[in-house]
């Protein structure tokens, strides 16, 4: 399984609860949206995931790795990097060229700097901002920075990738395109999870879904734990 | 791994954080510089003053009330023979009465009197390098000839001007040593302004998977960068102006009696200084990092 939540609450102080009780489980590959209103614990269920937040109680585990009260930064390192995330508000360094942030997970690895220049170009291109390289990011429009948000995520080829509203600042037509951007992504081998309160496009594109609501899961697809 | 070049840049120039950075480890490098090369030249200058000045004493033949009993040049002449007879002795030659005069001048202002004025005979006595005869014998041998005769090794003086030396050399040392904690100091409050700045994009990196220890060694580069511009101006600067100091001063301290030796040694004391700035500020950078970092997510 690639990734497991059991019985996951979090709550933050004093006794704010934005995910009670949530158990559900992500096989290799997988493809799931994540839905539900602002507020419904979205978010912190992907930050939980890539360990920006620790459960106040329950279990999670990913590739196998318990991720409860992980220590060992240097093994949390090594996890993140499996993991694609795509932020809510892009994150993109305002002082990188769009190739330059795109190529940045690149870095970590032992990749040559033909082989890094080469393929985040590549990819930028097949995310459709292949004549916008050199822009920094405040020269873009707000579907570009998005685009290479998702470069950036996609560029390791991770096993998981997390997005987190990744449509919410385009119009429909364009959310959609994103969606098979994703779908692409999921059939070369990438487990998706979707995070998007966007439930009417969920519905067109005909994928599993997990709904959230005020840190309660309400129905899920997934195979139950 | 590699991380951008310039992925901290912004920081480092936009906030001035580069400029404070690199103004501070000028300043240092600069102090530190000049205090190394004024403390090893005093300490060079002192110890072959010293060589030379330990071999020679001064052998005083006091003039006497009856020069027709006893004259002077007799006396000089008797004390210089068995001087010269002393083993380890290498040279002694009585000092003309103009010299003597020429000597004691400063102190009268008044040279009509000097000439009314008793003045004794000096002879100037140089041991050989390895001799070991002491002050006391060579007077001991002396008064054998001339009973009055005194010997002066210089020795009562020269201890004053060795703790002097040492003193000086003490200050030197504690400059250089606050000049390394201030530079210390500085650099971490410098990168954690730094850090403070590129909390987002820490965070981010630590997000992407990045291992605390390329953050700090990406921030170890960056100071090295600047320090390294920084510390070789402070360094040139410092020695343009211990060569402008020593030139103008050159009626003071002769430094002519200095081999190639002694100037190497000089250059290489001098620019050990930047080495170490550079190795400080890169040193202070990553470890300030590796210690702040721990806070982020």
């Amino acid at each position: 399984m690639l990734l497991s939540f059991e019985n996951v609450t979090l709550t933050y102080p004093p006794e704010r609860k934005v995910l009670d009780d949530v158990s559900f489980e992500l096989a290799e590959g997988g493809f799931c949206f994540l839905t539900g209103p602002s507020g419904a614990g979205k978010s912190s269920l992907l930050r939980l995931i890539y360990q920006a937040e620790r459960p106040t109680s329950g279990q999670i585990a990913l590739f196998g790795t318990p991720l409860n009260h992980h220590n060992d930064r240097a093994a949390q390192s090594e996890l993140r990097r499996k993991v694609g995330i795509v932020f809510q508000d892009f994150r993109l360094i305002p002082h990188l060229t769009a190739w330059e942030n795109a190529a940045l997970p690149l870095r970590l690895t032992s990749a040559s700097e033909d082989y890094i220049k080469r393929h985040s170009r590549e990819l930028l291109e097949w995310v459709g901002v292949g004549d916008r390289l050199d822009a920094y990011p405040t020269e873009l429009s707000g579907g570009e920075q998005q685009r290479i948000a998702i470069a950036r995520a996609v560029v390791t080829r991770p096993r998981l990738l997390l997005a987190d509203e990744p449509t919410g600042n385009v119009d429909d037509e364009t959310a959609l395109k994103l969606f098979h951007l994703f779908d692409e992504l999921n059939k070369l081998g990438t487990a998706v999870i979707l995070a998007t309160h966007q439930g009417h496009l969920v519905d067109k594109f005909g994928k599993q879904a997990v709904r959230l609501r005020n840190g309660i899961l309400t129905s899920s697809t997934f195979k139950a734990a | 791994m590699a991380l951008p070049r310039h992925l901290f840049t912004p920081s480092f120039r936009q906030q001035h954080l580069g400029r404070s950075f690199a103004a501070i480890v000028g300043i240092m490098v600069f102090i530190a510089s000049f205090a190394t090369a004024a403390e090893a030249a005093l300490l060079t200058v002192s110890y072959l003053w010293g060589q030379t000045i330990e071999t020679r004493l001064t052998v005083e033949i006091p003039a006497v009330g009856d020069e027709a009993a006893q004259p002077q040049a007799e006396r000089v002449k008797q004390a210089t023979g068995i001087i010269r007879a002393i083993p380890g002795v290498g040279f002694a030659m009585p000092m003309a009465d103009d010299e003597v005069t020429r000597l004691l001048e400063p102190w009268f202002n008044d040279s009509d009197l000097l000439k009314t004025l008793p003045l004794p005979t000096l002879i100037d006595v140089e041991r050989k390098q390895d001799a070991t005869i002491t002050a006391d014998q060579i007077q001991t041998e002396v008064r054998k000839v001339v009973s009055d005769a005194h010997v002066d090794d210089h020795g009562a003086w020269t201890q004053d001007v060795w703790r002097l030396v040492r003193g000086l050399s003490m200050i030197g040392g504690v400059t250089i040593a606050l000049t390394g904690f201030t530079l210390i100091i500085a650099v971490t409050l410098i990168c954690r302004a730094v850090m403070a700045a590129e909390h987002e994009t820490i965070a981010l990196l630590h997000l992407l998977g990045t291992d605390d220890r390329d953050i700090a060694h990406h921030f170890q580069l960056q100071a090295e960068r600047i320090a390294l511009r920084a510390a070789s101006i402070g360094f040139l600067c410092a020695l343009a102006v211990t060569g402008a100091l020593l030139y103008a001063t050159r009626h003071i301290a002769d430094l002519s009696t200095l081999e190639i030796r002694h100037w190497v040694g000089l250059g290489a004391a001098a620019f050990f200084v930047p080495v170490c700035a550079i190795g400080i500020a890169a040193l202070t950078a990553r470890l300030s990092v590796l210690r702040m970092i721990k806070s982020f997510p």
